[in-house]
């Protein structure tokens, strides 16, 4: 039994400690906005935040989140309303859209800690993250447009 | 509805059309698709007072509630290209339809109704999303579909006011009568009309013009992008089915074994493992949880059959034997032709010079972000089955589920989810996947999801084929090309992923575009070409890859086309310019994209190359790269790319320019590292530490321009991502004087040829 807050709520989910955090929030608790997509923390796609901080789900046992909190894409504003997710539809960034939510969780963790970025501070906080499509021009300019109106 | 930002709601339902009754059905909207959180679907609005409809159904594209929602069916498929978006917007441009109150259904299932015009090769078009053809094939069947439901909407309003039609005219959603002041909505027609059997055709002369449009040629924004933003939208893998269980499959590691015995004592001991499927390619693991198919699946002990042909394929050795053979000019096979324009035997015959090259291009993985996946649930006879998944193409997935359970086409029904990228790996007639799903469920009796890892998706991926080509032109004694031979050494892809088409479509050329495409030249004056396509065995599972088989033709053409230039002493781009003579468009392109970078300024320390190619019938690219080269190390640096296009009429600027942009990325990141290496029958890559894609850190500037004119629109999903190969190896040749005739232009590649 594991024990945490997402987006807000305490859960308990009924599975084996070593269960990483991705498939609790996918297959458990049915959060499908996090995606799977590397399973190694190669790929981004899968990021999360916990107590705050942007994490990979895939490579994250959900023994370790223990009584900490959890924000997935799904509790990020609950209604769409992120400044990045506003900026995200201005700037039309998602082709395919599979590692945006990834994309976007790893932003938000960016303008927390720093609210402006520059351009070079934004391509070193998001290689982290694949966008097979090649959405990052658009990534950047969004990320820009998200400190503008913050 | 959203009135904020252009953006139709977007459902998925199944809508069977029933001609002459004017009412459509709603007929899959099951408990299971609900629980896929898919909104039902809301047609059951009752008729407002004193109306006869609650909704019409003027023909099988579109239909019009009384409360003025218009309703569009999109027969492709989603997978970032936008043409959710374009295909609507088409038929509601025509229809002269309030955008803000349009919504978009996907087709479920295959129903040639809704089948894409350019491929018709069954006798009848399929739901088919490739080869950029979706936009260029549906425009006319949308414009025809959006212009006769308008006229139809013209001719009611008419009698209903007893006036001429031809003093009224449209606003959005909106039928106005200037000379009395009248004016009555869509949804008001649509509530007393009633709708023939069948409409007339309406004439293309009375098609809007495109000085006409309000939405065509303009930034309207894509449908997906806010599902897309908030983690709502339901790709694949998101499929939630009541009852429903998981399974992983270990796969057989060479194509073409089997499981001989299996040890599953440690497998069935894994918490929440309920069952063991053996299949003939592989073992699945079966479990009420992800994690415990995936543990499940390791801790399989497996002995596998050991007889394969595919156990004999080294990469190396193979690709060896295919340049071998394109360089053996008396050795063809039985499909050799795809161009053969005069008689190139004369031309080489009475030559004054020969040039030849030869190139060489391995294998590339789509790396598509969804892994592989399929979730089905298949009856108790084994013979219908409900199908959750991310495809290409509702029709071949209702086929190839079929053809797999022995059963007829109407008993599967197919949902298509978002796709998370596919750039060509769910196009198939058997979708392996979609197959792991049937069986395991046919087997166990219960909705089964099966999740690839992304493990499996390499050493299961299905690649651009191994190619070895090789170039010779004759000239004459100005230095003029009269003759061009081009001669690929590669395998009949066409045939792998789809058995069926290959046997309608073969054709006496006995080749296929995913095999030769790009091959020889139409847009060089050339007076004698030949394409000659040597059909080798594969040394891989085989397909599509995002522009084809182009981005290895126009790899080896573009190089060569450089290599002639440089012997002649020309300029690369003059020469391509000069040979585009009798090609407006190609011509239009290359000047435009040499202004863009300012060809003619001398770098210091980089260097430009430039290629031209084409794809979506009719569509032309040019690129040109700006490189620097590390000659200690022989890595190649990408500074800037600049593209320019030709597709057309332009029907969506903003999404073009992100096609554009998506398509450099992908064909550098190619380019530059990504490479498939296949040893003894297995691939030696596993995920994306050692299949390398190209990351925001390594995108160079680019600058993108599409020449938007009034011929009919071509594809931009795939053009112009075959220049990047030989634009690339073209700027590394100038700024070095290394020719790397093999893709990809990796770093030792570049040493070797600096110390040729």
């Amino acid at each position: 039994m594991a024990s945490f807050i997402i987006n807000g709520e305490s859960v308990n989910v009924d599975t084996h400690p070593n269960t990483p955090l991705l498939w609790v929030v996918r297959e458990h608790l049915k959060l499908t906005g996090t995606k799977f997509g590397c399973g190694v923390g190669q790929c981004g796609a899968c990021t999360v935040h916990i107590d705050g901080a942007a994490t990979y789900s895939c490579l994250t046992p959900v023994s370790a989140v223990e009584g900490r909190e959890i924000t997935t894409i799904e509790g990020l504003s609950g209604d769409g309303s992120h400044p990045l997710q506003r900026s995200w539809i201005a700037e039309q960034v998602p082709q395919c859209g599979y590692c945006q939510s990834g994309q976007i969780m790893r932003a938000a963790d960016l303008l927390a800690n720093n609210p402006q970025p520059n351009r070079e501070e934004i391509i070193a906080h998001m290689s982290t993250n694949i966008c097979r499509c090649g959405t990052y021009s658009r990534i950047i300019k969004a990320i820009e447009r998200a400190a503008e109106e913050a | 509805m959203r009135q904020d930002n252009l953006s139709p709601v977007v459902r998925t339902t199944r809508r069977e059309f029933v001609r002459g009754m004017g009412v459509t059905f709603a007929v899959g909207a099951t408990g299971i698709i609900g629980a896929c959180s898919m909104e039902p679907s809301g047609e059951n609005a009752p008729a407002p007072a004193g109306g006869r409809n609650a909704e019409i159904t003027p023909n099988a594209w579109v239909s019009i509630s009384a409360d003025d929602v218009i309703t569009i069916q999109f027969g492709g498929t989603e997978m970032g290209q936008g043409t959710m978006t374009s295909l609507p917007l088409v038929l509601a441009e025509e229809l002269d339809a309030d955008w803000d109150r349009v919504q978009v259904e996907t087709v479920t299932g295959h129903d040639p109704v809704y089948g894409n015009p350019a491929f018709g090769y069954y006798g009848f078009p399929i739901l088919y999303t490739a080869g950029s053809q979706t936009l260029r094939g549906y425009f006319n069947a949308m414009r025809q579909a959006g212009a006769q439901a308008r006229r139809f909407l013209l001719d009611a309003a008419a009698v209903e006011w007893g006036v001429p039609v031809v003093e009224l005219e449209t606003e959005p959603s909106r039928v106005m009568h200037p000379a009395s002041g009248r004016s009555m909505s869509y949804g008001q027609i649509a509530a007393i009309a009633e709708v023939p059997e069948t409409l007339a055709e309406v004439d293309e002369s009375e098609y809007k013009s495109a000085d006409e449009y309000r939405y065509l040629g303009k930034d309207v924004a894509r449908i997906d992008v806010p599902a897309k933003s908030d983690g709502t939208a339901k790709f694949g893998i998101d499929a939630q089915v009541p009852g429903m269980v998981y399974a992983s499959i270990l796969r057989t590691p060479v194509e073409g074994e089997e499981p001989l015995d299996v040890n599953d004592t440690a497998a069935r001991a894994v918490d929440g493992v309920t069952d063991i499927v053996s299949l003939p390619y592989g073992v699945a693991v079966v479990g009420d949880t992800v994690e415990a198919t995936i543990w499940g699946k390791n801790a399989l002990e497996v002995t596998w059959s050991e007889t394969s042909r595919f156990r004999n394929v080294e990469q190396t050795r193979d690709l060896n034997e295919y340049e071998a053979r394109a360089r053996d000019l008396n050795f063809s096979t039985d499909n050799p032709l795809w161009q053969d324009v005069g008689d190139i035997d004369a031309a080489f015959a009475a030559a004054d010079q020969i040039i030849d090259a030869g190139y060489r291009t391995d294998p590339a993985y789509h790396a598509q972000m969804e892994p592989m996946n399929a979730t089905a649930s298949v009856s108790e006879d084994g013979k219908s089955a409900e199908i959750w998944v991310s495809t290409q193409t509702q029709s071949l997935t209702v086929m190839g589920a079929a053809d797999a359970l022995d059963t007829t086409i109407d008993r599967i029904t197919v949902h298509p989810m978002y796709i998370g990228g596919s750039f060509g790996r769910r196009a198939e007639f058997r979708q392996k996947y979609v197959d792991d799903a049937l069986f395991v469920s046919r087997e166990i009796g219960k909705p089964v999801k099966v999740i690839w890892s992304r493990e499996d998706d390499v050493k299961d991926g299905c690649f651009r084929p191994l190619a070895a080509q090789y170039l010779r032109a004759a000239l004459d004694a100005e230095g003029h090309v009269v003759a061009l031979q081009h001669r690929v050494a590669t395998p009949n892809v066409l045939r792998y992923m789809n058995e069926p088409r290959w046997k309608v479509t073969r054709g006496p050329r006995r080749t296929s575009g995913l095999s030769m495409g790009g091959a020889g030249t139409t847009r060089y004056d050339i007076p004698n070409i030949r394409a000659e396509h040597l059909n080798m065995d594969r040394c891989s599972r085989v397909a599509a890859w995002r522009g084809v088989a182009e981005s290895y033709t126009r790899f080896a053409l573009e190089s060569f086309i450089d290599e002639v230039a440089h012997m002649q002493g020309a300029d690369p781009l003059a020469y391509r310019i000069a040979l585009t003579r009798n090609d407006p468009s190609g011509r239009a392109v290359l000047e435009e994209v040499g202004r863009m970078a300012e060809w003619s300024r001398a770098r210091e320390g980089s260097a430009l190359g430039v290629a031209l190619s084409e794809f979506g019938r009719g569509s032309v690219a040019a690129g040109i790269a700006e490189v620097s080269v590390d000659e200690r190390t022989g890595a190649i640096q990408v500074h800037k790319y600049w593209m320019v296009i030709d597709a057309g009429f332009i029907v969506a600027p903003r999404n073009t320019e992100a096609q554009m942009e998506g398509n450099i990325i992908f064909g550098l990141s190619n380019a530059l590292k990504e490479r498939i290496t296949i040893s003894g029958g297995s691939v030696d890559q596993s995920n994306f530490y050692d299949y390398q894609v190209m990351r925001m850190n390594e995108v160079p500037e680019i600058q993108v321009k599409a020449l938007s004119n009034n011929k009919p629109p071509g594809g931009v999903g795939e053009l112009g991502l075959a220049t990047t190969g030989a634009a690339v190896a073209n700027a590394v040749f100038a700024a070095t004087g290394a020719r790397v005739r093999e893709l990809p232009l990796l770093p030792d590649r570049v040493l070797a040829a600096l110390r040729a």
